[in-house]
């Protein structure tokens, strides 16, 4: 494990006997798990090059066992990792050896559907696709839809602020998301927005979504459904050459259509994705765009023309259009398995995760081109080419010696260039243990600073999930000290961990 | 008082650190249009960032504009429209309804108070177009929050915070907010003579369809007569009106027009409204034209009430008759503008009175028009409970411990 995680506390980890006695009288039955053999398949999340048993797991529940269990650490200095599904690729869930890893996957009920109001009321442990399943019967849906959507949670995707191929229309979670259940580290339970379309005061919702499970632990979410577009189909255009792909990316979206989706594979996603599904992709190509358009039969019509114009004047060398549902699943599917596809030619790859601005595209795929050659490993480029988020895949053995930390090198490599572009270290899979090292690269001590001030609001004692997204953890008093004379906040030489 | 006059963020820092320094809390203004909001502030000083206004960079490829906060609102809107573009949010004109000067306000103004028009309902609010920020702490510190691109979750969304936040939190010093195509074509469905309580079922009808309604309205005959402009037209069958916006491609939006006309038709026939015609109405509604300051209820004290979509007929109707106000309702019965008729004193048990039987239905209402003697008895904010308001307390400490920046604009207890 290269990335260093905060040092155990050795006063906890001796009275673990107790601390676990003590959580069984909160969560009764199978609820706590202690045994290392049933501790195992919590050892990792989804970034499974790290690993690191939980001190105990806690399977809570009720809102009210969890708001005690978090009472009790609080109240002992005991640090808690909330998890869900466990999907996470950026290491979020990922265990500390003297922390409770507290598991929601027991709050597996949907509470409410209120197509009226368009909102569904549900437990975090739900799985995405299973909210959308719910709703199907009258037409509805809930946009967001990470790839990840069969396993994911819901209470995973508000910590990550999840997103999907539908996010360039339809927005990320964050836009999906009015209200929660909060429970905060002291065990505090607070209710934060609703069914209302906004909430009162600050929008604390907006600060909870996507703050990894450093905030407060989500026990309950009211999220938004959307009604199905009345149709939607697909085109699959072909390039030689991958600037030609981004060109027409950027002028279909100048064109002002936003397609429901915009999907980019490059070579070698193509060849592997087809390999695995037959989808039909066309295997001269440099570059695959599949592009969605959702709405009513007419509209869809007309824009997939106007698209179909674009993609010709950008130089396309291959055009399909879906004729059918069945066809259109079929264009997707590929793009769908890209990532397990790509398992199958390589032993091993770390999925990176950077957005850059549309434009800069061409120029970030020469980057990693050029990087490649560099590292002398191999990669298919799987993204979201609507809104600029690049899914590099970098392939590599982690049996041969050196490799997986070359892959790393290479994936900070790439990740630094987004943020040289104009872009960010992440546009959806959160930052987690992954990228807490480059957070620096994309914001100064002051930026991080007012960040770990809003933790402290939270969690003044940093119990809640700490190791994940700051690369220095700072003690609270220090940062909330107002230093006026000689302009500066000073940053105390805390050790980095 | 004395007003600073910030030329850059170097100003914006070294006033907020020399207020840190001396204990002198700042009033932020953009143009002041919103002064008259909110609660009398407790300030020393004002710190004007109005000539921080310069468009830093506009890509209409990429749907992003970045701006300095003070930027005038209206000439980014102008500059949007010049390349076919907008802000999706449909950001609303409190001119009339405040009585003040129409075209003033700045960027960061509009981020600060954070009220999004009818378009919200599909589209969303203030809060989910703005990708960026660059800010000054109650610390006196400069920082960034978020970036330049539509996905992004690298660290905590701060931006989110900001919007609404109604320059309690920091002073904004350039934004980047996302930007949207214009519609191509708009045409307004309008449904007649119907109650409250059955046009807001019309509404969550027309929303649980598939045609996409972009915006859903409702309004008494009092109401449309009261607006005078395009709103004042619709006066003229002495019906109340429900207005139902499709927006699109010229095709989709007459296909979808009749396909609703179909769904809704249990609701009565309806009428067309196209193109400019339909954009007018969406104007008056988007400001609560019927309660402009020289109109017929210009005088009457407005709240903004935020409620569940589908209770805001009953609740609104019940409102109305009890006190013989008068109603407006938007995002398809989520939004209710209420202009109240009342004397001072009566009007702190009404405010409670209206709060308590928001309660349950998780709704909240803000004071957003009233005079000062009001607003020192009423909380113009909505109060939040116990645990959420610390919370917020200490978000807020967390970003301006010493309540340098517009203190007491929130709340009436005044912080110590
Ligand atoms: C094959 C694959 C494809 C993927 N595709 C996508 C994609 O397209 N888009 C995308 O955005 N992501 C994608 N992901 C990443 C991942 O699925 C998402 O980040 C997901 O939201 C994580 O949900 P989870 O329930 O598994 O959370 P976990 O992995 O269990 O946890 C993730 C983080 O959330 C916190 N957390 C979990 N539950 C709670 C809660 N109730 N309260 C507070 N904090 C909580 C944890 O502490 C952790 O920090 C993919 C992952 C895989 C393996
Ligand atoms: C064409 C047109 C369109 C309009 N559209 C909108 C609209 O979309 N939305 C809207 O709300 N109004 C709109 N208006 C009305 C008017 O422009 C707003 O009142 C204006 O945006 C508010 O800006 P201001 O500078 O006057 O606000 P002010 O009254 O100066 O400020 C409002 C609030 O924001 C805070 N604030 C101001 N600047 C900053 C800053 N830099 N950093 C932090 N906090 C700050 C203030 O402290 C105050 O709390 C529009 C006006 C026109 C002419």
């Amino acid at each position: 494990m290269t990335i260093m995680m905060p040092a155990s506390d050795q006063a906890v980890l001796d009275r673990r006997d107790a601390i676990v006695a003590d959580l069984r009288a909160i969560v009764p039955g199978e609820g706590v798990i202690a045994s290392a053999a049933e501790m195992l398949p919590y050892e990792s999340d989804a970034l499974t090059a790290y690993r690191q048993p939980p001190m105990v797991v806690v399977l809570p529940e009720t809102t009210e066992q969890v708001s005690r269990v978090l009472k009790y650490c609080f109240d002992n200095g005991i640090k808690v990792v909330p998890r869900g599904s466990g999907t996470s690729l950026s290491g979020g869930a990922l265990p500390l050896a003297d922390a409770v890893l507290l598991g929601l996957g027991k709050f597996k009920r949907i509470r409410e559907i209120d197509f009226d109001n368009r909102v569904v009321v549900t437990e975090p442990g739900v799985t995405n696709l299973a909210i959308s399943q719910a709703v199907a019967h009258a037409g509805f849906y809930y946009a967001p839809d990470p790839s990840s959507q069969i396993a994911c949670s819901i209470g995973g995707n508000i910590a990550e602020n999840s997103g999907g191929v539908h996010c360039l229309k339809y927005g990320m979670t964050t836009n999906n998301v009015l209200g929660c259940e909060l429970v905060l580290m002291s065990g505090e339970v607070l209710r934060i927005g609703g069914k209302a379309p906004e909430q009162a005061g600050y929008d604390l919702m907006g600060i909870i979504t996507g703050s990894e499970g450093l905030l407060g632990v989500v026990t309950e979410v009211t999220v938004r459904i959307l009604r199905k577009p009345e149709t939607a189909r697909a085109l699959m255009v072909g390039f030689s050459q991958v600037e030609a792909a981004g060109e027409c990316v950027a002028r279909v979206i100048g064109a002002g259509i936003i397609p429901g989706g915009m999907e980019m594979m490059d070579r070698p996603a193509i060849h592997a994705a087809e390999a695995f599904v037959n989808a039909g992709y066309p295997l001269d190509v440099e570059a695959l765009l599949i592009i969605e358009l959702d709405g009513s039969s007419i509209e869809v019509d007309e824009l997939i023309k106007r698209v179909e114009a674009i993609a010709l004047g950008c130089g396309s060398t291959t055009c399909r259009i879906s004729g059918s549902e069945a066809e259109r699943d079929l264009f997707w599917a590929g793009r769908k398995a890209a990532f397990p596809a790509v398992g199958r030619i390589s032993p091993d790859y770390i999925c990176m995760d950077g957005t850059i601005p549309r434009g800069a595209l061409p120029r970030a795929l020469a980057r990693i081109r050029e990087l490649s050659e560099k590292y002398g490993l191999g990669v298919a480029n799987v993204f979201h080419a609507g809104d600029g988020n690049l899914h590099p895949l970098i392939l590599y053995d982690a049996n041969k010696p050196g490799e997986m930390d070359k892959a790393e090198a290479f994936g900070a490599d790439i990740l630094r260039c987004c943020v040289e572009l104009g872009g960010v270290l992440t546009g959806e899979h959160g930052v987690g243990i992954e990228k807490r090292e480059l957070m620096p690269h994309m914001f100064s001590e002051a930026d991080l600073s007012q960040q770990q001030r809003l933790k402290c609001a939270f969690d003044a004692q940093g119990l809640l999930n700490p190791g994940k997204v700051f690369p220095t953890l700072h003690r609270c008093a220090e940062l909330g000290r107002v230093h006026v004379h000689g302009g500066r906040l000073p940053f105390p030489d805390l050790p980095r961990f | 008082m004395d007003t600073l006059k910030a030329g850059d963020a170097a100003d914006v820092e070294d006033a907020v650190r020399a207020a840190v320094a001396g204990d002198q809390p700042l009033e932020i203004i953009g143009h002041g249009s919103k002064r008259s909001i909110g609660h009398a502030m407790t300030t020393d000083a004002v710190l004007d960032v109005s000539a921080l206004n310069a468009v830093t960079c506009y890509e209409p490829h990429e749907l992003i504009i970045t701006v300095q906060a003070g930027a005038p609102l209206d000439e980014v809107v102008s500059l949007l429209d010049s390349r076919n573009q907008e802000f999706a949010f449909e950001p609303m004109d409190t001119a009339a309804l405040l009585g003040v000067r129409s075209g003033r306000g700045t960027i960061g103004g509009m981020i600060g108070a954070g009220l999004a028009g009818p378009r919200r309902i599909k589209a969303g609010g203030v809060r989910d177009h703005l990708l960026g920020a660059h800010a000054v702490s109650g610390f006196g510190d400069g920082f960034k929050a978020g970036g330049r691109v539509v996905k992004n979750v690298t660290g905590y969304d701060l931006c989110k915070l900001l919007a609404g936040s109604w320059g309690t939190l920091a002073v904004m010093t350039e934004v980047t907010l996302k930007v949207m195509p214009k519609a191509e074509a708009e045409r307004t469905l309008v449904l007649r003579g119907l109650d409250d309580v059955t046009a807001n079922r019309a509404m969550t009808a027309a929303l649980g369809s598939p045609y996409d309604v972009s915006g859903a309205a409702h309004m008494s005959r009092t109401a449309l007569e009261a607006a005078r402009g395009a709103l004042a037209v619709l006066a003229s069958t002495g019906q109340a009106a429900t207005l139902l916006r499709l927006e699109g491609i010229a095709a989709s939006v007459a296909h979808r027009g009749a396909a609703l006309a179909a769904h809704l038709a249990p609701f009565g026939a309806g009428e067309l409204v196209e193109g400019a015609e339909s954009a007018a109405l969406w104007c008056d509604v988007r400001d609560v034209a019927p309660f402009a300051a020289d109109g017929p209820l210009g005088g009457w004290p407005v709240w903004r009430i935020v409620c569940p979509p589908a209770s805001g007929g009953a609740f609104g109707q019940a409102l109305a008759r009890e006190t013989g106000g008068e109603v407006i309702y938007d995002w398809a019965g989520g939004l209710l503008w209420a202009a109240l008729p009342s004397s001072v004193d009566v009007v702190d048990a009404y405010a409670a009175s209206l709060r308590r039987r928001l309660a349950p239905l998780g709704g909240h209402a803000t004071l957003l028009r009233a005079g000062e003697e009001l607003r020192r008895t009423v909380d113009v904010f909505h109060p939040q409970a116990k645990g959420v308001a610390a919370l917020a307390e200490r978000v807020r400490r967390s970003f301006d411990p010493g309540s340098i920046l517009n203190r007491g604009r929130l709340t009436r207890t005044p912080i110590s």
